[in-house]
């Protein structure tokens, strides 16, 4: 039942990817960029001109590009061949280089998320317990204003804060101090790949070095979170079978803690959706503490007009993101049957 | 205990509603008589580079000289490493991004509701496949796939308005074309067909005025959230060209100068644009509240 459920969620994920790379394909090509002359300059020779432009591809048709987008050529070969290319700008492989960065981004939305969902939780949970008391009001100015933030700005304001002025905080230098070797490469995610190098030092250095940037995201990402528990636990306590716990004079604490369970449903499918929204939406972050993840990347490739590096970029976060749509979706069903059906 | 909670929601909301709804008429107002508030030009260079703004105490007495008129008026947030004077700056970009954010919901509201109604009336294949673009749109990571707009169209404030119109028309689509369902089959519509009304018309004057509630109070929500897009587009470089004034890029320039200590040309931009979306989202969830299902 599941398993079939999960089959035909997985195929329309499938269509959709699909589609999408199309999309995305076509769509950059629509735009009127120029990035044969972005490369050879303004002023370059029509004969320059026109051999960067072959060695970039861009002299085939449109249909043609993506048949070697899709299919490859003589060296490469394809996004069929699980290939996404080679990059305009540093000539090495797009798959090579999102295996690098995209780590360094999970691993920071992965902690931040972990540490607004620590905190918001509870904190949305106590407003919804007595409405309308100062508790409730306090949560739901914080959960609107925390939710409606510009990230960067309070970055920067954090980093003025907490290094400039406190220098409790390192500065805003990436994810190690520049004297530090990094580990091995193993996952690609720094923390992790200290652990496995056993080497205790560097990983607490590692979270040192995040604490900023995952403060601040943090902070964005619980509002949304406080003000969804909130709700959805404010909700449930006017259900029914609240009113029957009330009656039996059940005690406040354990009437919340199943108000907390009603309300997870819609909970994770909140946090899943902001979850993949981070990953394209850590962009600014990355770039106020100079992290060198996915965002950074994209960021780089699209001011350079690299259009193999910005397919890769845009293709990933979307198979992500449409895959953590599906991992929602099937934790729906196996929490209630009836989602499946 | 259901409507004293109700109750209590509401009269809570009072203040915050006034605070919103101040918020917003605050930004309306110094985006629409900018001109005539700011001391100095945005956009051109004083001789008095990165000056810190005067101190509080000194606020009243510098005050009292500018409005009689006696000696130069103050830098009252400072002057950037560039020599402009950065409350002028912070004033004017109100207007900027009030005016992106505004022109990018009022074309997704046109586009977007206009479609929703079509696509929820209408069911054939041409509207089907409408939807599905839609939704396909929607699975876009927004912030990359604007940057990757503005980026290559490039970098004017007409294109960073087309692409976030791409990006929040769905949104508009989707709100409208649920109500649409909902109205299609009740008995209103169906007397307005036996009055011989032609589709086109009822579609138009019994459909549309019925259905656009909700995409109203998403409205607020959504200019809220353009402000920080383009904030955070000229932020990263993909935005409205500098020396325009607007709060993400004079955030970035600031950001440069922080490490010195001079926290001021980053900090009042950055606080007039948390103050803003705070009041945008205010009025956002009171309207929700209010009107909302």
């Amino acid at each position: 039942m599941i398993w079939r459920f999960t089959l035909r969620r997985l195929a329309v994920g499938l269509v959709q990817l699909s589609v999408l790379i199309v999309a995305v394909f076509f769509l950059i090509r629509l735009l009127p960029a120029d990035p044969v002359s972005r490369f050879v300059g303004l002023n370059a020779s029509p004969e320059a001109y026109a051999l960067a432009e072959q060695s970039l591809g861009l002299d085939l048709p449109a249909l043609e590009q993506f048949e070697v987008f899709l299919f490859g050529d003589d060296e490469e070969v394809g996004l069929v061949g699980g290939e996404l290319g080679t990059s305009w700008v540093t000539g090495s492989s797009v798959n090579q280089e999102i295996r690098q960065y995209l780590p360094v981004t999970l691993e920071l939305i992965t902690l931040s998320f972990l540490i607004a969902v620590g905190l918001g939780v509870p904190i949305g949970v106590l407003g919804a317990v007595n409405p309308g008391g100062a508790a409730d009001k306090g949560t739901l100015i914080y959960g609107l204003f925390a939710g409606s933030q510009p990230e960067f700005s309070w970055g920067i304001i954090f980093i003025f804060v907490f290094f400039v002025v406190l220098g409790i905080a390192p500065g805003p230098l990436g994810r190690l101090s520049p004297l530090t070797d990094p580990p091995d490469f193993v996952t690609g995610a720094i923390t992790i790949d200290a652990l496995l190098a056993g080497r205790v030092d560097i990983f607490l250095e590692a979270l040192w070095y995040l604490s900023l940037p995952i403060l601040t995201l943090s902070f964005v990402l619980s509002g949304p979170i406080i003000k969804m528990v909130r709700e959805n636990v404010a909700q449930t306590m006017n259900a029914d079978f609240m009113f029957y716990g009330q009656a039996a004079g059940l005690p406040r604490g354990i009437l919340a803690r199943d108000a907390l369970r009603a309300a997870f449903a819609p909970a994770l499918t909140l946090i899943g959706i902001l979850f993949g929204f981070m990953i394209g939406g850590a962009v600014l972050i990355e770039s106020i503490f100079s992290i060198s993840g996915l965002g950074q990347y994209a960021i780089r490739s699209i001011l350079a007009f690299d259009y193999p590096a910005i397919q890769g970029v845009v293709l990933t976060i979307s198979a992500l993101t449409l895959l953590i749509y599906l991992a929602i979706d099937v934790c729906q069903a196996l929490l209630d049957p009836r989602v499946s059906v | 205990m259901t409507d004293v909670a109700v109750e209590k929601d509401q009269d809570s909301l009072g203040v915050l509603a006034w605070i919103g709804i101040g918020i917003v008429s605050v930004a309306i107002f110094l985006a629409v008589f900018s001109p005539w508030l700011i001391p100095y030009d945005p956009t051109q260079a004083t001789e008095n580079v990165s000056t810190p703004p005067p101190p509080l105490s000194a606020w009243p007495s510098l005050f009292w000289q500018t409005i009689v008129g006696d000696g130069p008026t103050p830098h009252w947030f400072g002057t950037d490493a560039s020599g402009l004077d950065v409350f002028s700056r912070t004033i004017e970009a109100t207007r900027t991004d009030l005016i992106i954010a505004l022109s990018a919901n009022i074309v997704s509201v046109i586009i977007g509701v206009s479609l929703g109604v079509i696509s929820g009336y209408f069911r054939n294949i041409w509207t089907e496949t409408l939807l599905r673009t839609s939704d396909l749109l929607q699975s876009f990571p927004v912030f990359i796939t604007a940057m990757i707009l503005v980026a290559l169209a490039g970098r004017s404030w007409v294109n960073i308005v087309l692409a976030m119109s791409f990006l929040y028309a769905p949104i508009y689509l989707r709100l409208t074309r649920t109500e649409v369902l909902a109205l299609r089959d009740r008995s209103f519509i169906e007397a307005a067909r036996a009055l011989g009304k032609t589709e086109f018309g009822i579609a138009r004057q019994h459909i549309l005025p019925n259905a656009i509630g909700p995409s109203l109070i998403q409205f607020s929500v959504t200019i809220g959230f353009a402000i920080l897009l383009t904030a955070g587009l000229s932020f990263v470089g993909a935005g409205v060209r500098p020396p325009t004034p607007e709060w993400g890029s004079m955030i970035a320039t600031g950001a440069t100068q922080l490490v010195l200590g001079d926290w001021w040309p980053s900090l009042f931009p950055g606080i007039a644009i948390s103050v803003t979306v705070f009041g945008f989202a205010v009025c956002g969830h009171i309207l929700e509240k209010r009107y909302g299902r």
